[in-house]
């Protein structure tokens, strides 16, 4: 955080922003459960509404609670976090691709390329992961200056490694 | 040793290492929880039709814990918060001007509320739980109509037509008593005939189980008889002799020299526990063992961990449990602002299966303890940290570098919140869907 952010008017907006994502957390636990009980939904939807929630439920925490919302600007913890969920994507969608191979009746045959291209997936997702990090740890980032493009002193340090 | 960067940010990273620290195992945290988050993905898609044990939590202990968390996780990053504006510690009377070590015993008790839920009700509560399968499903049929067509409380509804047989008669039980539609068959819409056709299909593969607590159970009295003695297993006689008189016979006539020699009854009508001791341990002395089941003696009890194999463990020829007293969860009246649960016996001979809700019940509860548990294993760990930087140990910290104690919590704030997160998401899967 930068020197602005450790203001004591600053500290006191946050104490009040923190009470109410709490708020809006409590509420979004309560609404959960209301809908669950009050309505009758298919497993699709209920998937959802009930994910849905919880998804904002955790933007909250992550972007109010983490203070993500003034640390993004940081490289380092916005493409941890995303080439991770990146990850897990990859890996929710290769489980979503195995289950869809599955042969069923009443279900169309699938085309022997995707479950190849499923396994391509598989390799390819944890292989750039480790790459980019690798990378990204390797290459001195300037955080508060601008950016000064050197892309030929980039090539050379990176060729000395 | 003085380690670099614990206040300012480093250079290159434009963090402090801490942070990029717990950020990087967060991070990692993401790929454990998530691979785990998709198994049961997995397993949720791919269980068949009505078989995912769904509606067996209790979703309003649930939600509670779900805001003790989210409470915890506020308190954790006021005490924080606190601590940037360089507040230690204030008055505990007045909640408005708590300090960081207020907000911080608060967080620990929020947590400690949290593992209690689970520890003393959530997962208990699930062992002493039954589900029991039978073997036939006229005997369910049986079963049912005692359980649950009980003071007039039972009638016939006109849901699926004529009656046609017993199968569909306790169809229409079950769908009146709400007692399976709402568990497995959720997913079904009435109109298109959903609840019909996946309840023909638990009953042709006799996947339709009661569930209920054991109240008590008939269990063996066992006689131990003595077949025989070897003297070549490495024991004396006179050791033989005194294994003998301590499994309790008298010393009198030389009575343990003829059971070693001829054989006979040495006890009658022992409990299985003390039955199988003495099994045990004759047997580890070269004796060979006879049990046999006497009787059967009611027993009072509310027995943990029972299974199909231990209730027909084969003594002699008999089961050791001849049947169990079963109150049945959905068949219940209130009587004096007790309830009651009806309660019926059944015979172990009629059971296919029977189960509490541990791991083994259902691919569901495997899942569910091994998440479950992983993240409360988190919150236990977030503890310990939690007491060590509320300790003079670890608040010596704070009077020797006050930032770097603030970013040592801060860290452990961002761990909080994951902990938190991973909570956020469990909730409505475990529960809801």
């Amino acid at each position: 955080m930068s020197d602005s952010h450790d203001s004591p008017n600053f500290i006191q907006y946050l104490i009040k922003l923190f009470y109410l994502v709490g708020g809006v957390l409590v509420a979004g636990t309560l609404i959960t459960v209301i809908i669950d009980v009050v309505f009758e939904m298919s497993l699709g939807l209920a998937a959802i509404v009930g994910l849905s929630i919880a998804l904002l439920k955790a933007s909250f925490v992550v972007a109010i609670f983490m203070h993500y919302k003034w640390d993004k600007k940081l490289i380092m913890i916005t493409w941890t976090m995303i080439l991770t969920f990146i990850f897990f994507a990859g890996m929710m969608g290769l489980i979503m691709w195995a289950e869809g191979d599955i042969p069923r009746w009443g279900r169309e045959e699938v085309p022997v390329v995707w479950p190849v291209l499923a396994s391509l997936l598989g390799l390819i997702l944890p292989a750039s992961f480790a790459v980019l990090t690798i990378k990204m740890l390797s290459q001195p980032t300037a955080v508060e200056a601008e950016p000064v493009p050197k892309p030929k002193a980039k090539r050379a340090a990176s060729k000395k490694k | 040793m003085e380690i670099p960067y614990t206040v300012k940010p480093r250079p290159d990273t434009g963090l402090y290492n801490g942070k990029l620290g717990i950020w990087l195992f967060l991070a990692s945290e993401v790929m454990l929880f998530g691979a785990l988050f998709s198994s049961y993905v997995l397993l949720r898609v791919g269980a068949a039709d009505g078989t995912w044990s769904m509606g067996l939590m209790d979703i309003v202990v649930g939600a509670g814990n779900t805001m003790v968390l989210i409470a915890s996780s506020m308190f954790v990053v006021l005490a924080w918060a606190q601590l940037k504006q360089g507040k230690l510690s204030g008055p505990w009377s007045s909640p408005r001007n708590w300090g960081y070590i207020q907000w911080k015993w608060a967080t620990v008790a929020c947590a400690v509320i949290f593992l209690i839920v689970k520890w003393s009700y959530e997962w208990p509560s699930k062992f002493v739980h039954y589900d029991v399968w039978f073997k036939n499903s006229a005997v369910l049929h049986d079963k049912v109509e005692e359980g649950y067509h009980h003071d007039g409380e039972y009638h016939k509804a006109e849901l699926w037509g004529e009656e046609k047989d017993k199968k569909f008669s306790l169809a229409r039980l079950y769908v009146e008593k709400e007692i399976y539609v709402e568990r497995f068959f959720k997913t079904y819409s009435e109109e298109d005939g959903g609840s019909h056709k996946a309840f023909n299909k638990a009953w042709d593969t006799g996947s339709l189980a009661l569930s209920g607590h054991i109240n008590g159970y008939e269990e063996a009295q066992i006689n131990v008889e003595v077949t025989g003695w070897k003297p070549d297993a490495g024991v004396s006689e006179s050791e033989a002799d005194k294994i003998l008189l301590g499994l309790g016979i008298s010393g009198e006539d030389d009575v343990a020299k003829r059971l070693r020699s001829q054989g006979g009854l040495l006890r009658g009508n022992v409990s299985y526990d003390v039955a199988k001791r003495a099994e045990y341990k004759l047997t580890k002395s070269g004796f060979s063992v006879a049990l046999s089941v006497a009787g059967y003696e009611p027993v009072e009890a509310h027995p943990y961990f029972w299974r199909t194999g231990r209730i027909n463990e084969d003594i002699g020829g008999k089961p050791r449990v001849k049947s169990i007293r079963f109150a049945l969860d959905a068949s219940h009246h209130e009587e004096n602002g007790e309830t009651h649960h009806k309660e019926i016996t059944i015979n172990t001979a009629d059971v296919k299966r029977l189960n509490s809700y541990e791991p083994k019940h259902s691919t569901f509860f495997g899942i569910y303890y091994t998440i479950t548990g992983l993240h409360a294993a988190h919150v236990f760990g977030g503890i310990i940290v939690m007491l060590y930087n509320l300790l003079p140990i670890g608040l010596a910290t704070w009077h020797r570098d006050r930032e770097q104690y603030t970013n040592r919590i801060e860290t452990f704030g961002l761990f909080w919140h994951f902990v938190d997160l991973v909570w956020i998401f469990l909730f409505p899967i475990l529960y809801i869907l």
